[in-house]
């Protein structure tokens, strides 16, 4: 007799054979899981599956389903390699700008899911008034867990925005309006999506990577040779995008 | 009204009396209207969340309500190891939370580390169900409290079983101490599909073992029944859990409906058929 791992080894290959016509009730489950699927990734791709199309969406899903293993038993945290999917699947680089859609959603996603900062502005402004001076260049700023930076030549958050429930404004999109550099973040439980500067957006990038003062502004500087380092200090802290300091 | 029911203490029991599962389209209405509810049930994985406003949404609802923690991913069953990962989130949730219950699927949902993120059927087998109760065994240890075990609806019957589904259910209760959560509508719908007696499954569970019921419509219109969670409660289910509690006592029963979320108020109707049986057997045995 087969033992329990044969058995569920075998019963997992008739499920996704997709080769075979299942006529048995394996077939139900096969329907099941890839519906799972389907939906988990419709709810957290609404744009994505809006400029694609409802019938692409699924076909893409279920392409991506079988292609891509669930690592995870909790099918919220199902879909972060899709928006990488869908930039190698022949069929959605037709619309090029349709991948970075999908991972401008899954930032929010995530964010939306991310842990709790709970950093105190006040305390860290205080404490880096206190950092000697030869230890400012090696200082090392946190950012607010829920951070994600990304950007894309395609105009994405005017994208993003047209296609939010009740958004009434013209859903035509230029775009020639240049790259989008963004910050999508969660403040007071709310998502927030900022279109940042250059600078900005490759000095938080660097900081979020673990370079330190020195290294983020050069990494900044290389893309905005007119970066402000106390301005972006400013905004930053102020919007509670970091929340905290570290000398390394 | 705010507060109905008083914050049950961290050991209390269910409410032995009709609850509702609680989804997300239905958030908003119950932390703005809080209606009257012995209890609400929630699906674990929805909440594993490292912050935000899921939790706190949680937290709010929990300050007024008897919560029940129901997983769908544990993979008790299956033979890959334990995923301690999720078993830590699960526990994190409920040392949050501090449920009246927290239950999982007599499933499995993963193999060579790959998840299908569906309820997968066992065979019901000597081997599967020392592997099942290690498992069920393993949870409560790491849980630190009693574990309810949900029986599967399924299509796919092994031809390798050599034990009765039923008489595998009430096995694995007696095992590892666990409780079990009765599905009424998994068992008509395995009773339909597999031509078992729902009568005779129904007798082979131990009472005491019985913590909770659920209750959820299913498809009737093709050649197998599905259990769809997306319509109300079929007659036949109403008479099989009439039989239930008429066997079982009062148990505390929850209105699951997952696919096509109606307005709260029809779940609302179909957990006041449920407390009203409830509230007859009282009568009965009166």
């Amino acid at each position: 007799m087969p033992s329990l791992r044969e058995l569920q080894r075998g019963f997992a290959a008739r499920m996704l054979d997709t080769a075979s016509v299942a006529t048995d009730a394996i077939a139900i489950y096969r329907n099941a899981v890839l519906a799972n699927y389907r939906n988990a990734l419709a709810a957290t791709f609404p744009v994505t599956r809006a400029l694609t199309g409802a019938p692409f969406f699924a076909a893409a899903a279920d392409a991506f389903a079988l292609a891509q293993p669930s690592a995870s038993g909790d099918l919220n945290s199902y879909g972060a390699e899709f928006p990488a999917f869908l930039a190698a699947d022949p069929p959605a680089r037709e619309l090029p700008y349709v991948a970075d859609v999908a991972r401008l959603e899954w930032a929010v996603d995530d964010a939306y899911r991310a842990a709790d900062g709970g950093g105190d502005v006040e305390r860290t402004l205080a404490a880096l008034a206190t950092v000697a001076a030869d230890e400012l260049a090696s200082l090392r700023l946190a950012l607010d867990p829920s951070c994600r930076l990304l950007r894309s030549p395609y105009p994405l958050l005017r994208i993003w925005q047209v296609h939010q429930p009740g958004d009434t404004a013209d859903p035509h999109v230029a775009f020639d309006t240049g790259a989008d550099y963004l910050l999508v973040r969660r403040a007071d439980g709310a998502i927030v999506i900022e279109r940042l500067p250059a600078g900005d957006h490759a000095w938080l990038s660097a900081l979020r990577d673990g370079a330190d003062l020195a290294q983020a502004l050069d990494a900044a500087l290389a893309v905005d040779a007119a970066f402000d380092l106390a301005a972006a200090m400013r905004t930053h802290f102020g919007s509670g995008t970091l929340t905290g300091i570290g000398v390394a | 009204m705010t507060a109905v029911h008083p914050r049950p203490g961290a050991t209390a029991a269910l409410p032995v009396a009709a609850g509702i599962g609680l989804r997300a389209p239905h958030l908003r209405h119950v932390l703005a209207q809080r209606p009257r509810i012995a209890w609400f049930e929630i699906h674990s994985e929805n909440y594993f969340a490292a912050g935000g406003t899921v939790l706190a949404t949680l937290d709010r609802i929990r300050a007024d309500y008897a919560l029940s923690l129901h997983g769908v991913g544990m993979s008790l069953g299956s033979t890959d190891p334990l995923d301690r990962v999720h078993l830590e989130k699960l526990k994190r949730l409920a040392d949050r939370v501090q449920p009246a219950a927290v239950s999982e699927h007599l499933c499995w949902s993963s193999v060579d580390g790959r998840h299908y993120n569906e309820l997968l059927p066992l065979p019901y087998t000597d081997e599967s169900l020392a592997h099942v109760c290690a498992r069920v065994s393993a949870v409560q240890d790491h849980l630190g409290r009693e574990l309810l075990v949900e029986n599967l609806s399924c299509y796919h019957a092994y031809a390798e079983s050599t034990i009765a589904e039923c008489d595998f259910v009430a096995t694995v209760a007696a095992r590892t101490g666990c409780r079990l959560l009765v599905d009424v509508n998994n068992i008509y719908v395995n009773a339909r599909n597999q031509g078992i007696d729902p009568h005779a499954y129904l007798a082979a569970i131990p009472p005491a073992a019985v913590a909770e019921i659920h209750l959820a419509g299913h498809d009737d219109s093709g050649p197998i029944v599905i259990d769809t969670h997306g319509a109300p409660v079929a007659a036949a289910v109403w008479a099989l859990y009439g039989d239930a509690i008429a066997r079982f006592g009062r148990v505390p029963t929850l209105i699951e409906w997952d696919t096509d979320i109606p307005a709260f108020a029809v779940l609302e109707r179909e957990a006041a058929i449920a407390q009203s049986m409830l509230d007859h057997h009282d009568a009965i045995v009166a």
